[in-house]
């Protein structure tokens, strides 16, 4: 578990009202990833307060399991700053991410990388995240300021309604056909 | 068994092993060691009535492990859970007849925790009898005696396959670094996907990632748009390789197959053995991935990772070593390509 001066993921935390309406967003995608029946994680990159990028799981529709909300923001980023002749890097190091779920190992380090200012998120990852089953941040010491558990509850409500219907994706379950 | 029997029937030949596993720490590491208290019988001919008597009235869960008897002296108790001059009326107030034994306790040195390899297990034995079960499959991984040479040849092909990916990708201009992927689905010993860096691209495009996503291409999806794919001309797909490098690679290994297992768009239709994700795959990496890469290639159930040379942010093996997180839900196997002059593969990368 982190416990860096920069990084608080364990307690229930309150938020400023401009940083409750990028969650509010960031859930609305989460929702439509499930109606998608992708895993239910929204994103949203915010830059000098306004929304710069969205995303939601698109592992399902790409067959690509790396296609998670937040490399798919940053994607977003980035055609952005081609098509209006911007500074990426340094544009991303502004950036406060904002997301349903904790970031897993790769999205982590892949923020981390890229030096993203701040990631504020909903409830922790047991599966995959990037502090609660390992912690990234001891072998990329990131500059970025992480911070979690603001309705951590509702955003583990949506995974667990997702986990409960079937993955379409996932293969079919082999069935042994008992000899008669 | 003697031990130079033993020598013999784990290592058939001395043959060369370009590829050392990389293995969890708790395996190449010794057995972590605790302290106990044992005592010594009277009388030789008790040993069976002290045995069950303390199996019975005083058992050691967490030692289950260690055998209770060596030669003439029993496991007692931790010291973690009494002190030396609590023994004598610890065995007493649980019923054991305390006149088996003599009254002098001894403090010894044991294994913590089940040896979970053949070496573990030689080295803790000497301090206290324990129990072991070798796991074959896990013992040919720490000998490194898991391939022949036959699957050591394949496993090089592919090798030097992903290292001309490397130099001719530069070449071509698909990528500015010089690193290269190959994805090969072993069930049909075919070539699913190529992978190259296209980080000047996009900071995230790192060599394992374009690979993924190349795969996902065989399976009617992808992200990442970057080249036309070649048309089905066989009963293989050939989407996961860009088509100058498939021209390429075809000439200077034309006994290799190429393109992946056909993959069923209609769910329905769907059958348990159709592509999903990397299942089952092989990735053959000119660089050690790092830790975003490793995470990746994790979510994508990849079965083996083959790599060259380490990375400084490498995931598997420099920086950490996640295909070994326990809490995981899958894990793959990783081989480095040694460094040695042994293989002169390497000196290409």
């Amino acid at each position: 578990m982190s416990n860096d001066a920069n990084s608080d993921i364990s307690a229930v935390i309150t938020l400023a009202d401009h940083e409750q309406y990028f969650m509010e967003k960031a859930f609305f995608y989460a929702r439509q990833a499930l109606d998608k029946q992708e895993v239910p994680v929204g994103c949203i990159f915010v830059y000098e307060n306004n929304i710069l990028a969205v995303g939601r799981n698109e592992v399902n529709k790409t067959k690509n399991a790396t296609r998670h909300a937040e490399m798919i923001c940053i994607d977003e980023i980035l055609k952005h700053c081609k098509e209006n002749d911007l500074d990426f890097k340094k544009m991303i190091s502004f950036v406060d991410v904002y997301v349903t779920v904790e970031p897993c190992i790769m999205c982590a380090a892949a923020l981390f990388n890229l030096n993203i200012r701040s990631i504020t998120f909903g409830c922790r990852n047991d599966r995959f995240g990037g502090s609660t089953v390992y912690d990234v941040s001891k072998v990329i010491k990131p500059t970025t300021v992480v911070k979690g558990g603001y309705r951590a509850c509702e955003a583990m409500e949506l995974l667990k309604d997702f986990y409960k219907g079937q993955n379409p994706n996932a293969p079919l379950p082999k069935v042994r056909i008992k000899k008669s | 068994m003697s031990s130079a029997k033993r020598v013999k029937l784990d290592v058939p030949e001395q043959e060369e092993q370009p590829f050392i596993p990389i293995l969890a720490n708790e395996l190449l590491e010794d057995t972590p060691l605790t302290k106990v208290f044992v005592g010594k019988i009277q009388d030789s001919k008790s040993i069976s009535e002290v045995i069950k008597s303390l199996n019975l009235l005083l058992p050691i869960p967490s030692l289950a492990h260690l055998k209770r008897i060596n030669k003439q002296e029993v496991l007692l108790v931790s010291t973690s859970d009494l002190a030396k001059d609590k023994i004598y009326e610890y065995l007493e107030t649980n019923g054991f007849n305390i006149n088996l034994l003599y009254t002098d306790f001894r403090e010894v040195e044991v294994a913590k925790i089940a040896p979970k390899t053949r070496l573990q297990y030689e080295k803790v034995q000497k301090l206290w009898p324990c129990n072991f079960h070798p796991d074959k499959y896990l013992e040919k991984l720490v000998t490194n005696t898991l391939f022949n040479s036959l699957e050591i040849n394949v496993h090089k092909t592919y090798m030097s396959m992903a290292i001309l990916v490397a130099t001719e990708a530069k070449k071509l201009h698909i990528t500015e670094y010089d690193s290269g992927v190959v994805v090969v689905d072993p069930k049909v010993n075919s070539v699913v996907a190529l992978g190259y860096s296209e980080s000047h691209h996009n900071p995230c495009k790192h060599p394992s990632m374009v690979a993924i996503d190349n795969v996902a291409k065989t399976q009617s999806g992808g992200a990442w748009k970057s080249y036309e794919p070649i048309p089905d001309s066989s009963n293989l797909n050939l989407n996961g390789c860009h088509p100058k490098l498939f021209k390429i690679l075809l000439k200077k290994f034309p006994h290799i197959n190429f393109g992946a297992s056909k993959f069923q768009i209609d769910h329905e239709q769907k059958e348990p053995s159709d592509p999903y994700l990397c299942t089952g795959y092989y990735i053959y990496l000119t660089r050690e991935p790092c830790i975003m890469c490793a995470m990746a290639l994790i979510h994508s159930r990849v079965k083996r990772v083959f790599y060259g040379k380490s990375s400084d942010n490498g995931g598997l093996g420099t920086l950490y070593k996640i295909h070994v997180i326990k809490d995981l839900n899958h894990h793959y196997e990783v081989f480095r390509t040694l460094c040695e002059n042994k293989c002169e593969l390497v000196n290409e990368l």
